[in-house]
């Protein structure tokens, strides 16, 4: 096989922009894992309640500032 | 099991976008399977609280509304992440 092709500046471009694109669906799928479980406590509904929606959408948002948060006490331990 | 190399093993050139096709396939692919474990994981925990001999009716329906809500889920979590990393 010529692998030629495998140093082409598309394909890096193609690969890094791959890659993002799956760590953010990880991050969505993580998430989406995690607040379910706190957020949908009883028997799944035909529809989510206010206070389930508003929940799922402030866990995501809650994750990200605690990420944020933990970040900045690991840099300041040093 | 190889898709990215050629059946006879002949020289042909490196088609970039066929590797490109092919990738952004398997990778839906694995995706789609991630996602069907997670949602029967979740969805037997909350449905499927005593197993019993067949499922019951009502064990179905709550499986249904259960797939449909997780995927709902997942619409609500990736839209506040997008709106948020600003």
């Amino acid at each position: 096989m010529d692998t030629s092709g495998l140093n082409s500046p598309e394909l890096q471009r193609f690969l890094n922009q791959e890659k993002e694109k799956a760590m953010v669906n990880e991050m969505v799928a993580k998430l989406t894992n995690v607040c379910w479980d706190k957020c949908i406590t009883g028997t799944p509904g035909s529809k989510f309640s206010s206070s389930e929606s508003a929940c799922l959408s402030n866990c995501a948002q809650r994750y990200l500032d605690m990420s944020v948060i933990i970040m900045k006490r690991f840099q300041s331990m040093h | 099991m190889d898709s990215f190399s050629s059946p006879t093993g002949s020289s042909s050139p490196f088609s970039t976008d066929d590797f490109m096709d092919k990738f952004k396939t398997q990778l839906a692919q694995a995706y789609a399977q991630e996602f069907l474990e997670t949602v029967t994981g979740k969805c037997f925990e909350k449905c499927i609280t005593k197993p019993g001999s067949s499922m019951s009716g009502s064990e179905s329906s709550c499986v249904s509304r259960c797939v449909d809500r997780y995927i709902e889920a997942t619409g609500i979590i990736g839209r506040a992440l997008l709106n948020s990393s600003r």
